[in-house]
């Protein structure tokens, strides 16, 4: 139980994950599925970011103490960039794939006048 | 217990998350599910600054929940925001959602091998980022350590990242775009008339427009600033086409399309990427010859010595980023709310 609530962020992540997916899997709405999408997507940056995190860490901007003097930084108490830089090019990359979704689900829906999966395959059987 | 000083602050927003989630893909209205996406979005984005990643925040509060709830909802409007309930199904439902649970079970069982939350010795915290955290300043003299990976450490992944955004701009005009004039010849529009005039509200017009000059100087101190403070050429980019995107809201897109032509904008996409990668290219053949993308080489004709010319080389590549991405916003924005016509829409 202690492990759990010092883990709790992990905990959190998985259960974004299982709705993310489970609603790309299982909802018929293809607008539905696009925000799905973008929850698993939030789901693993919010892993990236919780890895990354340090107790009592500053933000990954160094202060400088005099003016242009920057003592060298206490590694442990400035947070982890690597993780953060990942994870910000994945936010801009995942709208411009959502937009290509969007647009996928427009396309079809001039065809078939439905986001409703079902219908869809239903009026491609006709 | 994570040592934190406002832990339970971090868990009401933790729970707070999973509700909206599951509240937006509960709620039967599309355009409401948008909004409380949009409301979802700034909670995570509370989550990660209150974790220490105020990049990361920013770009989240900027992207998701500003720009990709406009994109939602701009498709929405062309098409239909109710969604039809047909009984039936429900076996199906569980079905996934046992093996779903099963699936996240068998994460939650990988839980406890994991590292302590927030210790600074974990095999992430350990290798590689504390060499970026020691040498950013004596390498080129960008505080904020996050700008110096994105754009000088890792180069080569923000080169393809924006380039990826590149590429979906243009995967969404060759899916979108359509012929105006075989339209009318060949097939009826099937989009369907706009609910309200656009434009016809005096003060979200005039509002906006004493709004969006503001909000252009501050996505310019954005990127012009991401060396010392949050900020870069991502999030100042998605605030520049978000105050574009606000004007085409509140007047039309005829408006926006007069200042900036179709043709323009596709110029203006590549062009980002085409700095950014001739940046890398002028430091394969300024100052002796270095390795792509390595800024230090261009202190023949930057000021400064090699570490400032790095400084410099990043401001450089981050306008490229920045152009790309306000204008594919753009872009992306005009396709999905006029159907790929280019003449109205949201």
């Amino acid at each position: 139980m202690e492990n759990l609530i010092a883990n709790f962020n992990y905990v959190i992540v998985v259960i974004l994950m299982m709705i993310g997916l489970w609603s790309m899997l299982a909802q018929k709405n293809l607008i539905k599925k696009c925000i799905g999408m973008a929850i698993f997507q939030t789901g693993i940056i919010l892993f990236f970011i919780s890895i990354g995190a340090k107790d009592n860490a500053l933000i990954p901007i160094l202060t400088e103490t005099a003016n242009h003097v920057y003592p060298v930084p206490d590694v442990a108490k400035v947070a982890n960039p690597l993780t953060q830089i990942l994870m910000l090019t994945a936010i801009v990359v995942g709208v411009a794939t959502l937009g290509v979704g969007l647009a996928l689900a427009q396309k079809i829906y001039q065809q078939h006048s439905s986001f409703d999966e079902d219908e869809i395959l239903e009026n491609q059987r006709k | 217990m994570p040592e934190l000083p406002i832990w339970q602050f971090d868990v009401l927003l933790l729970v707070l998350v999973v509700l909206f989630a599951v509240v937006a893909l509960s709620i039967r209205n599309l355009m409401g599910a948008a909004i409380v996406f949009g409301a979802y979005s700034f909670m995570m984005c509370l989550i990660w600054a209150g974790m220490g990643a105020v990049d990361v925040a920013f770009t989240e509060a900027a992207v998701g929940a500003g720009v990709s709830t406009v994109f939602i909802v701009s498709t929405i409007y062309n098409t239909s925001a109710t969604m039809r309930s047909r009984p039936g199904g429900m076996a199906f439902k569980l079905f996934i959602g046992v093996v779903v649970t099963l699936a996240g079970l068998f994460l939650l069982s990988a839980l406890p091998d994991f590292p302590k939350w927030g210790a600074p010795d974990s095999p992430v915290n350990a290798t590689v980022a504390p060499y970026y955290i020691l040498n950013t300043i004596p390498d080129s003299h960008v505080p904020n350590v996050v700008t110096s990976v994105l754009a000088d450490y890792r180069g080569f992944d923000t080169l393809l990242e924006t380039t990826v955004v590149f590429i979906a701009c243009i995967a969404i005009y060759s899916i979108m775009r359509v012929d105006k004039a075989k339209l009318e010849t060949d097939e009826p529009a099937i989009v369907a008339a706009p609910r309200y005039d656009p434009g016809d509200s005096l003060i979200v017009r005039q509002a906006s427009r004493f709004m969006v000059p503001f909000m252009q100087l501050f996505a310019l101190y954005v990127i012009a600033h991401g060396h010392y403070s949050p900020g870069g050429g991502f999030q100042g980019g998605v605030i520049l086409g978000a105050s574009l995107i606000l004007l085409a809201i509140s007047f039309d897109l005829k408006f926006l399309l007069r200042q900036w032509s179709e043709k323009s904008l596709m110029l203006l996409v590549a062009t980002g990427v085409f700095l950014y990668a001739a940046v890398g290219l002028a430091c394969m053949f300024m100052g002796g010859g270095g390795n792509y993308l390595d800024y230090g080489f261009l202190d023949s004709i930057l000021p400064g010595g090699r570490d400032m010319a790095r400084s410099h080389g990043i401001l450089l590549v981050e306008i490229g980023v920045g152009i790309t991405v306000m204008f594919s916003m753009i872009a992306i924005h005009i396709n999905l709310a006029s159907n790929g016509r280019f003449d109205r829409g949201l």
